[in-house]
């Protein structure tokens, strides 16, 4: 650098304040002033907002790093005042959550034992089975969903969990990172089957993932999940 | 388990369910950006327990801050880390005089050099890393120290051996120059 250039005036004025901001080289109180004039100044918001898109790119540098869970149950806690209130360290036995998954579990256990043979042909082989338990954390939301590869036919039970009014269940399968794909909104009704399209038979097998998302009547508009995932499970072989 | 793969169309839409305080789009949004704004957090903090607490005011922020999103023009995940950068930054700077303890660190900062190198290999493939390629190599470098790491002025003085003053010069023109080669 030339002395001529450190003697260069601020040509850009708040565009330099706004820059030197996102890049975030200063010090706390000159940070804290730039802070209160991006709520304030809609101008001056819009220049800080213009650098955050032009160094976006460097975002690309930040790994993904796994979060423990207890970051999460202490958040939800702080948001929402529920979480784990009188035993901070809820072991298994305590847990709510488990003695439902339990109770859903053994469920499931008797669903396959006595129902499934009621809704797949009974002549169908072993490998050409698949099921999954669909729950989800938030929801109360449960499916037990069989896959019949013979007649491309997924028979789903509604074991609990309704739909909001005006809305419908959409079942999705996922495979491996790629996108959801559709497989049809779920009928109303305890015992349903959805028939799995001749194009996307491909897609199930053992591991994918199947997902119900909450969607609006007659299913997302988009193609892609637009609504919450309420329940999900793995396909696994019978 | 949530589908693993988020488009940006899908977190846009979350962010807007979450300024309608949907908690189910939140554990989603949650699910699918809480690893990346860890990774910001942890990188500028250097800390798990103090970045782990950074995270949960950062979705403090998102929850309650969702609405403004709408209004902006960047892109999901872009706004969900600068909120993220920005709170740590605040959080770091506001260790307050640490700076002795940096001084003698400084050596640990420039042992970085390896994620910041593959910022280098990836971001040659967009114009950003292009114009950064631009700028003289230990800028271009003090650019991206101070974007992923949160080094404030003082830090990146110390590790190039220049006064404050300099520095500050140095990055101004830096910035401005990116943004000229931006807008060819």
């Amino acid at each position: 650098m030339t002395p001529g250039e450190d003697r260069t005036p601020d040509a850009g004025g708040d565009d330099q304040f706004a820059a030197e901001y996102v890049l975030g080289v200063l010090p706390a109180n000159e940070r804290e002033v730039l802070a209160r004039r991006i709520a304030t100044d809609a101008d001056f918001a819009r220049l800080v907002e213009s650098w955050e898109a032009r160094l976006s790119p460097l975002n690309s540098g930040y790994d993904e790093i796994e979060v423990p869970a207890s970051v999460k149950q202490a958040l939800e806690a702080r948001l929402f005042g529920r979480g784990t209130p009188a035993t901070p360290k809820s072991g298994l036995l305590q847990s709510l959550a488990f003695w439902r998954g339990l109770a859903v579990a053994s469920l499931a256990a008797f669903f396959l034992a006595i129902a499934i043979p009621l809704f797949l042909p009974a002549a169908t082989t072993p490998d050409t089975r698949l099921i999954a338990s669909l729950a989800g954390d938030k929801t109360d939301v449960r499916y037990l969903a069989a896959y019949d590869a013979r007649s491309s036919e997924i028979g789903l039970s509604h074991l609990a969990g309704d739909r909001t009014a005006g809305h419908d269940f959409e079942l999705w399968v996922i495979k491996g990172k790629e996108p959801p794909v559709s497989l049809g909104v779920i009928p109303a009704g305890s015992h349903v089957h959805v028939v799995v399209a001749a194009g996307h038979r491909a897609l199930i097998g053992s591991g994918v993932l199947f997902a119900i998302s909450l969607e609006p009547r007659g299913g997302s508009p988009t193609g892609k999940p637009t609504g919450p995932v309420v329940a999900s499970g793995d396909l696994q072989a019978m | 388990m949530a589908p693993q793969q988020f488009t940006t169309q899908d977190i846009t839409k979350l962010i807007a369910r979450v300024s309608l305080k949907d908690r189910a789009a939140f554990d989603l949004l949650y699910r699918a950006t809480s690893a990346k704004l860890f990774g910001v957090c942890l990188r500028v903090l250097s800390d798990r327990a103090e970045a782990e607490e950074a995270l949960q005011e950062v979705f403090v922020k998102i929850w309650t801050k969702a609405d403004r999103f709408v209004v902006s023009e960047l892109s999901p995940i872009s706004w969900l880390v600068a909120i993220a950068r920005n709170h740590a930054i605040d959080r770091i700077r506001a260790r307050g005089q640490r700076t002795a303890a940096i001084d003698e660190a400084s050596e640990l900062a420039d042992e970085r050099p390896g994620p910041e190198a593959q910022v280098v290999a990836e971001g040659e493939r967009d114009r950003l890393g292009a114009c950064l390629g631009e700028l003289e190599a230990d800028r271009a470098a003090a650019v991206r120290g101070a974007y992923l790491n949160g080094d404030s002025y003082a830090e990146l003085a110390e590790r190039f051996s220049v006064p404050v003053n300099t520095m500050r010069t140095w990055l101004r023109r830096s910035l401005m120059k990116l943004k000229e080669c931006l807008e060819r």
